[in-house]
């Protein structure tokens, strides 16, 4: 059963209950919260993605909720908890929606050692995964969303999960997060797009995200092999230059872009190594989107 | 300084190698370091990698595979780069002891 299935009401009564949970990939999310914005966000951008039964084992136990009483109603703000733990210090009531998905970024980031967990968005056309590791204004959430928009799988916009046991690349479809000018380029990118409310005075600026298409949602646990590997960079008015990097070089800029290289150890080296040795290695300045996506269509064909 | 050594990787196996053209990555499990190596540097790891190496065959290597500028002091510059590898653990170096 399709979260699209259920009514505002419902969802509302299932979040109250603690007895929201969703498959996103390979993962079972359980997600509780009194904020009927949170309800909205959903529906909204997860409706795809599919709702487990009450006897599924849960990967990950979260809630949004006011840190007290006083702060539902005055200055209000809300926590994000895991299995009862409170990571991070509470934030204004209107980012909630905004908070769940940094939120499951850091339990998916923090919690999942059987993968090489790298900060970057991957993609997939014609059987080959393009990972694209970024710094935050690298632009590779705003080409992540351009090519999802231009047929791409999206397996993640955020995070790429490199399997330690077998070298592919896990999906872990979620909205994408866009942010500031990232916006509006891809509203005028693209006129199929949905979007959800943008949040607006974060620490990051203002930030939307963008559903996925429904098909990467049903493909959730489909792994796809790496390809090629492109570290994305916007710069304006340049052109565009996809330039080969060595594989040396892309090897330690991978282990910078890690968030568990040295957890993993001799094991992160490894994985690092064999997917530099499975992928062609590139930096790339941009500028102009649809040359990128003719470029990167091109490049999978 | 290091003309009766043989060179060799450290013997607990901490370190491991990856070679792409002339370029090597270098992770050193006892220290969580990775280091890229290039050019000579990589050249001695590719050999030492296989099996140890007296300074001599280093040397010979080397020569086969680079131009060198005359007057160049490699013997010098061969024996510091062994010393600084060793200093980050890469490598060790034993005496060559009479067979």
């Amino acid at each position: 059963m399709k979260l699209a299935t259920l009514s505002r009401k419902e969802v509302i009564h299932s979040l109250n209950r603690k007895r929201l949970r969703l498959k996103i990939g390979g993962f079972n999310v359980c997600l509780s919260s009194p904020i009927p914005e949170v309800a909205d966000h959903l529906l909204c951008l997860y409706g795809a993605f599919e709702v487990v039964d009450d006897e599924a084992f849960i990967d990950f136990y979260t809630s949004l909720a006011s840190p007290s009483k006083v702060r539902r109603y005055f200055r209000a703000q809300v926590n994000f908890s895991f299995d009862g733990y409170v990571p991070f210090k509470p934030l204004p009531y209107k980012q909630a929606s905004a908070m769940f998905e940094w939120g499951l970024n850091w339990c998916i980031a923090n919690h999942s050692h059987h993968y090489l967990v790298i900060h970057a968005a991957v993609v997939e056309r014609n059987s080959q995964a393009f990972i694209f590791p970024g710094t935050p204004g690298s632009g590779k959430s705003t080409l992540c969303a351009a090519l999802a928009c231009s047929g791409w799988r999206l397996l993640s916009d955020e995070m790429t999960l490199l399997s330690v046991a077998d070298g592919l690349v896990y999906p872990v479809p979620r909205p994408i997060s866009l942010k500031n000018r990232s916006l509006d380029v891809i509203r005028n990118f693209s006129s199929n797009i949905i979007m959800g409310p943008v949040v607006k005075d974060t620490a990051k600026g203002a930030v939307g995200h963008v559903r996925p298409s429904d098909e990467s949602v049903d493909l959730g646990e489909v792994p796809a092999k790496p390809a090629k590997l492109i570290f994305p960079k916007y710069l304006e008015n340049s052109n565009t230059d996809l330039i080969p990097l060595s594989k040396s070089r892309a090897l330690l800029k991978i282990a910078e872009n890690c968030f568990n290289y040295n957890i993993l150890g001799v094991q992160g080296f490894k994985s690092v190594s064999d997917l530099i040795d499975a992928s062609d290695c590139y930096e790339f300045n941009y500028s102009c989107l649809e040359e990128a996506v003719a470029l990167f269509a091109e490049l999978a064909h | 300084m290091l003309e009766n050594s043989v060179i060799g990787l450290p013997k607990a196996a901490v370190i491991r190698c990856r070679f792409w053209d002339d370029e090597c990555v270098i992770y050193n499990q006892f220290t969580g370091e990775t280091h890229l190596v290039e050019g000579m540097g990589a050249e001695i790891f590719k050999l030492i990698s296989e099996k140890s190496a007296t300074r001599t065959q280093l040397l010979q290597t080397i020569h086969s595979v680079f131009e060198l500028e005359t007057g160049f002091d490699i013997e010098d510059f061969l024996d510091n780069l062994i010393l600084q590898y060793q200093k980050l653990g890469l490598l060790d170096v034993m005496e060559n002891s009479p067979a």
